[in-house]
């Protein structure tokens, strides 16, 4: 067997139903984990309520929220892989058929951005980005449907030759410019140097690592801890109405570079919408890795 | 300025609100919420309303006094008329915000929501309407759309269904979180001036973090 059009349309358009209705398990232990800590009253009566909204949503098999983005989708391709059918097209048709088909209903979020009409077809949609590992068989995926909610709060800049004390405090601005906004607590992915699209991309990578896995690197470690302290000190909140935690992770990937220095900060909100899967050559899918 | 660290009041508010309602409501209160709600997340909606308000053209629906939110939807009309709702959701209402003032002190509205708050000038209107914000938590489609009774109205159905101007009526829509109360304070504003505050403190404290020596 290898890893087919029919069997790729069929996972992604699954992992795209499967992340718009489930919190992952590790955000739903860093909601618990805030609201055992939290003092503001209103806030850990607001984490109470998104921890019912996940179970809810999760035994009921229904949506999070009404807003179920654009689908987004990174493949990690290994260069053993076996791939002997269209990859885009397969995911594109799963995501349409998905559209079609879902119970309840999804509403039309993809947008021309140069007439506004909207629908589910679209140029470039569902989007994709493509990696290599070397030397593996199999293909890893993470899928992330991707709303205005946080979307728009996304920001890059430039900097020239800066100190690390000046990315941290500008990924602090970019963080407070957010404030009440992006559905927090949330996960806040940061991404520093090589070229202005790597940035972005690795800052996507950053925001959709799993929780679990830490940095192999202490400098990244510290820099990431002493982001999430100073974020969670400016007291947005849950909900941006006040409390202790206003983000659950903060996740930083770098690449070397030149000396201007790109920076990019996105962000996931509270459902921390990601679902990822691994497809080996013999067709064995593996779930949540 | 609120004060978070206080115990949190529960109303039940049923709609259309009477004067002095409100009153008794403070920002960081929760609020269970019942009765019909005009509900929209469409931008060129907001623009219309707006635009039609200035000009004197009545909107199609009864807005005066009325609960006019930011709630997305999906739904659909049935073959015999009739209409049924998926879900409810909030969006975010500070893309809104300039709309909001005029249309607040246009159709003396009680109430506004969403996620994420609304301007000075929005506070101010909402403070001589006596309307209230209700922040109505993102991510929650599951458990808010238990609340639903019926779709009373639909109107503008040329734009797509969640810009739709859409009245629902709710029973115990909640518990929402005031947002901005109606004498003026706004969890919105008093946290962000509150983090401005606090960034000075949180720079330098990140700073003896950066150059205290490693383990």
């Amino acid at each position: 067997m290898a890893i087919t059009y029919a069997l790729l349309k069929d996972v992604t358009s699954q992992m795209y139903a499967r992340s718009l209705r489930q919190v992952p398990s590790e955000a739903t232990a860093a909601l618990r984990a805030a609201r055992s800590r939290e003092e503001v009253p209103v806030a850990r009566r607001t984490l109470d309520l998104m921890l019912d909204s996940a179970e809810q949503a999760r035994e009921r098999d229904h949506l999070l929220c009404s807003d179920s983005g654009i689908p987004t989708y990174s493949f990690k391709i290994g260069t053993r892989a076996v791939l002997p059918g269209d990859v885009k097209a397969a995911v594109r048709d799963g995501f349409l058929e998905l559209a079609a088909t879902s119970d309840p209903p999804l509403l039309k979020h993809v947008t021309n951005p140069l007439t506004n009409e909207r629908g589910f077809a679209g140029k470039d949609m569902p989007i994709m980005s493509f990696d290599l590992i070397d030397g593996a068989d199999h293909v890893e995926i993470v899928c992330s449907p991707k709303a205005l909610g946080t979307g728009r709060w996304s920001q890059a800049e430039i900097l020239v030759s800066p100190s690390l004390q000046d990315i941290e405090e500008w990924v602090l601005d970019a963080v407070v410019r957010a404030g009440s906004q992006a559905c927090p607590p949330m996960v806040v992915g940061v991404g520093i140097g090589g070229t202005f699209e790597h940035a972005a991309h690795i800052a996507k990578e950053a925001v959709l690592r799993p929780m679990r896995e830490e940095s192999p690197e202490p400098t990244v470690r510290a820099m990431e801890e002493r982001l999430r302290e100073a974020i969670n000190a400016t007291g947005f909140g849950p909900m941006g109405t006040g409390g202790a935690t206003t983000a659950m992770a903060v996740h930083v990937n770098y690449s070397s570079g030149h000396g201007y220095t790109p920076a990019v900060v996105c962000f996931n909100c509270w459902i921390d919408r990601r679902y990822s899967a691994r497809i080996d050559n013999d067709g064995t899918v593996t779930h949540g890795v | 300025m609120s004060d978070l660290l206080r115990g949190v009041a529960e109303h039940h508010l049923t709609l259309p609100l009477r004067p002095g309602d409100t009153t008794e409501v403070v920002a960081g209160d929760l609020v269970h919420l019942s009765g019909e709600v005009v509900m929209s997340i469409g931008l060129p909606t907001f623009k219309r309303l707006h635009r039609e308000l200035h000009e004197g053209i009545a909107p199609p629906l009864d807005l005066r006094g009325a609960a006019l939110m930011h709630i997305s939807s999906s739904g659909q009309r049935n073959p015999d008329g009739s209409y049924e709702l998926h879900y409810v959701n909030s969006t975010t209402t500070t893309r809104f915000d300039d709309l909001m003032p005029d249309l607040i002190r246009g159709h003396e509205l009680s109430v506004v929501g969403g996620k994420g708050g609304l301007g000075e000038e929005s506070v101010r209107a909402m403070r001589e309407t006596g309307a209230i914000y209700l922040s109505v938590p993102g991510g929650s489609a599951t458990l808010l759309s238990g609340a639903v009774r019926e779709v009373v109205e639909v109107h503008w159905t040329e734009y797509i269904w969640q810009f739709q101007l859409i009245k629902t009526r709710f029973e115990g829509l909640g518990p929402l979180t005031v947002g901005i109360d109606a004498h003026g304070t706004s969890l919105y504003r008093d946290l962000r001036a509150e983090a401005e505050r606090r960034l000075p403190t949180i720079r330098d404290t990140m700073t003896r973090r950066r150059d205290a020596p490693g383990p």
